[in-house]
């Protein structure tokens, strides 16, 4: 394997061990697996309080938006956590390729939200009682991973603005509560204000949530292949974006220290 | 009555190591620890980080159970009126943490009283009487988070005697300190035995329990291993010399020869800036220092010096067994 | 009386520490604002004839409950890492009444929480804000305040036991939020989750502060509400001294 390929795969991997110690089985089934399932009913029974959509829309929406508390938080985790334990700056001072490096941390973070969203929609289908095809199954995958992708693009940007900020779980919570209000989640994006719904092309999931649906309308895969090229072209985006800062605030902060926790 | 009494204490930890395949380890703190303290007196425990102080005060002060033994506060047992403990005693420990830093250190002072159960009309009495104390008068409104670590001791020293308690115990009270502020913290527990208070000091610095203690304890690898007056301990190393090597690296081995010389009751290595200092505590009447050139041969030697043990020597001697 | 001047001045004390935090202030007032902005326009688009009063009064209840749901849970854990617990546990106190001043801070703060989402919505959404029976809706919010505090206080003594759990804090946030009627009606769930909400004092809460804005009985509300909290601080007390005494045994106080 090439050194670039190595830090990519063992060096995410390593980094993903040390820094999610705390992760055990009695944080990570609460946390990843339980509470989406919480979200999707909140929302299916609040759509059926207010009659609005099905459950399956809500079972969809919130399946798919919730795979942005593991790629958010994950991600801010795998680069920030460095900073409260200070090795950030050994790590920086390494001659390691920084597009491996970076990318590298993202690649457990990606697999791990798809993981999320594909097991709260699926079992979020059965709890709910709603049906989905057979045939949309494998394509449905296929979503979730690209929105799993998309999103960790965004997370990157995410992880660099929080090695700035100190109290970076709000900023992600923000985020979070964007991306429930403005990606067709929960509101379908022509009940929503103009001004919104065309903010909300330029966010992860909106692309991927509308893919869903059609799919499991029965669309096929050729059907919604422009929003899924949509969607990883919006995460390719804010991944360039969120690399991008990373470099630049690494430049920052050898000129004035600023990235050791204080 | 003793004010403080512990009879056989014991404390075991269990700890597990690995993830998927946890295995049990269990750790014995404190072996059978068997002390009186007399009311009024200055009693210190002395020893080396991990001897099992704070585990010992701990069980004291009720916030551990012990594994088995018993314990004694005033002559109420710390395991089975635990509350009845807590009301007459006083805990102060060093460090920076224990302070409530987005509040000032006045409102620190006043949630700790009304938690103490300080009567209403004698808090502000008090509080202003022990920021007096302690040397915080004028800075008693500013947030604790910008205190110095000396200032958020000494708001640990008023804290702890808010309700005037009869016994306190002060875990390792001056650590990190620089010295001034430790002598005035050393200064404030000196005056609470002369007001009749019983105090129960752990410290690892020899001349802090040597200066301040009536009677000392040595504790290491949880057991007790010498107790009594400063002067006791002193005592049995008082005959001998300690002869001082100046050295610039030194292993083991050589370590090892010297310690196995005859009439060699103690060897430690100190290290001081450039170099190290082997400290050889020897028997009276031996006349080694031939003898541990001798071992160092081919090692760079500096200065030899001789002088008499000190209380510090003692210590050494007994925790390097 | 001395105890009930300490829960005052701790809880004054507490209430001061939360506030001086403001990132934390803002983002718990923020969060659930999220949430209620999604219902607004949920309820909005809907075709059901529930209101956006009714969606409003409950997001704001929402908003009350994750003031103290996300932080009572990890109560303990920054008295960890503040070094302050041991303290705490060597006072001559009960425990649980240490602790009740701060859940009862968090639950105050809650009133913000209320406040924020109805004028959000107010000013956002256009949703107008006419009580019926203003002292019984102040009461209401008064006795929601007092059963969160409890059910906070009984989360907070049970996670001393558990170091990792300021994490399940949250996990308490959308639960209650589905099954005690803030946005959704007790009729549209399932029969056998009505008996959980029944023993859930922000249901009680809920019925009080909607019925005394929107018109109706809202006193057997706020009196089942208190009695409610008063059972979860009953609970608290017992489940205290078996967590501590655990704690003391494994020598877990001083961790983080």
């Amino acid at each position: 394997m090439t050194v670039a390929g190595r830090i990519f795969f063992v060096g995410g991997l390593t980094s993903f061990r040390a820094l999610f110690y705390w992760l055990t089985p009695w944080i990570y089934v609460p946390t990843m697996l339980i509470a989406p399932l919480f979200q999707i009913l909140l929302f299916a029974y609040i759509g059926r309080s207010a009659g609005l959509e099905s459950d399956e829309f809500y079972l969809i929406g919130n399946a798919l938006q919730y795979a942005a508390i593991p790629c958010l938080f994950a991600m801010a985790q795998a680069i920030g956590g460095e900073r409260y334990q200070n090795t950030l700056s050994a790590i920086l001072v390494s001659p390691a390729p920084r597009i491996p490096l970076f990318f590298g941390r993202s690649l457990p973070v990606v697999v791990n939200g798809a993981f999320v969203a594909a097991f709260a929609l699926f079992t979020g289908s059965l709890i709910l009682g709603v049906h989905l095809p057979a045939s949309s199954l494998a394509p449905l995958l296929l979503v979730v991973l690209i929105a799993a992708l998309s999103c960790t693009g965004l997370g990157l940007v995410n992880a660099a603005l929080s090695l700035r900020i100190r109290e970076n779980a709000v900023l992600s919570n923000v985020i979070f509560g964007f991306l429930l209000i403005f990606t067709g989640a929960n509101v379908p994006l022509d009940s929503l204000p103009s001004w919104m719904s065309t903010a909300a092309q330029g966010m992860p999931f909106t692309h991927a949530i509308e893919a869903a649906r059609q799919l499991t309308a029965g669309a096929s895969l050729g059907d919604v292949a422009d929003l899924l090229v949509a969607e990883l072209l919006v995460g390719a985006i804010y991944g360039v974006a969120g690399y991008a800062l990373l470099r630049w605030f690494e430049v920052l902060s050898r000129r004035n220290a600023s990235l050791e926790h204080s | 009555m003793a004010a403080i009494e512990a009879e056989r204490l014991r404390r075991t930890y269990r700890t597990h190591t690995g993830t998927i395949r946890r295995r049990a380890k269990e750790i014995e703190a404190v072996r059978g620890i068997d002390f009186r303290v007399p009311e009024g007196e200055l009693f210190g425990l002395l020893g080396p980080n991990g001897a099992g102080k704070t585990t010992t005060i701990k069980m004291l002060i009720t916030l551990l159970i012990p594994t088995a033994g018993t314990a004694r506060v005033l002559g109420i047992d710390v395991v089975k009126k635990p509350q009845e403990v807590r009301k007459r005693i006083g805990y102060v420990f060093g460090g920076e943490r224990g302070v409530y830093e987005r509040l000032s250190g006045y409102d620190n002072l006043r949630y700790f009283a009304e938690l103490y159960g300080v009567p209403a009309a004698e808090q502000k009495r008090r509080i202003e009487e022990l920021l007096e104390l302690v040397g915080l008068k004028g800075r008693e409104h500013e947030r604790a988070e910008g205190y110095s670590r000396g200032m958020k001791q000494r708001l640990h020293v008023a804290r702890g005697l808010l309700h005037d308690p009869e016994v306190i115990f002060l875990d390792e009270p001056t650590i990190g300190l620089d010295p001034v502020g430790a002598r005035d913290v050393r200064a404030t527990i000196a005056s609470l035995t002369a007001a009749g208070k019983t105090v129960l000091l752990t410290t690892h610095y020899m001349f802090e329990a040597d200066t301040l203690c009536d009677r000392i304890a040595v504790i290491t690898h949880g057991q007790i291993v010498a107790e009594g007056t400063p002067a006791d301990l002193k005592r049995g190393v008082a005959e001998g010399t300690v002869v001082e090597v100046e050295v610039y690296g030194v292993g083991d081995e050589t370590v090892e020869r010297v310690r196995g010389l005859g009439g060699v009751t103690a060897v430690a290595v100190e290290e001081r800036e450039q170099a190290q200092v082997l400290v050889v505590q020897t028997r009276p009447g031996a006349e080694l220092t031939q003898a541990i050139l001798g071992c160092l041969d081919g090692s760079d030697v500096g200065r030899i010096s001789h002088r008499e043990p000190t209380l510090e020597d003692a210590y050494v001697a007994l925790v390097a067994r | 009386m001395r105890s009930l001047r300490f829960v005052f001045v701790s809880w004054k004390l507490q209430f001061k520490m939360i506030m001086r935090s403001p990132f934390d202030g803002i983002g718990n007032v923020i969060y659930p604002l999220f949430f209620a902005t999604t219902a607004f326009f949920v309820f909005r688009a809907g075709s059901s004839p529930r209101t956006l009063v009714y969606a409003s009064l409950g997001a704001a209840v929402m908003g009350m409950w994750s003031s103290v749901s996300t932080s009572a849970g990890s109560a303990m854990q920054r008295e960890r890492w503040w070094g302050t617990l041991e303290l705490l546990v060597a006072a001559p106190r009960h425990f649980s009444l240490i602790l009740f001043p701060s859940t009862l801070g968090l639950a105050t703060v809650g009133i913000y929480n209320l406040t924020a989402t109805l004028l959000w919505g107010r000013f956002a959404f256009g949703i107008p804000l006419t009580i019926e029976h203003p002292p019984l809706f102040v009461l209401s919010i008064v006795a929601t305040v007092l059963a969160f505090a409890g059910l906070g206080l009984l989360f907070a003594v049970s996670f001393v036991r558990f170091r990792a759990a300021w994490v399940l804090g949250n996990f308490f946030e959308y639960p209650v939020w589905l099954i005690c009627g803030f946005l959704v009606p007790l009729s549209l769930l399932p029969t056998w989750v009505h008996p959980i909400a029944w023993v859930l004092a922000p249901t009680w809460g809920m019925n009080g502060i909607r019925e005394s804005a929107l018109g109706g009985t809202p006193l057997p509300d706020v009196l089942l509400c208190l009695g409610l909290g008063a059972v979860y601080v009953a609970f608290a007390v017992l489940v205290t001294n078996r967590v501590l005494d655990d704690a003391r045994a494994r020598g877990s106080l001083s961790l983080t």
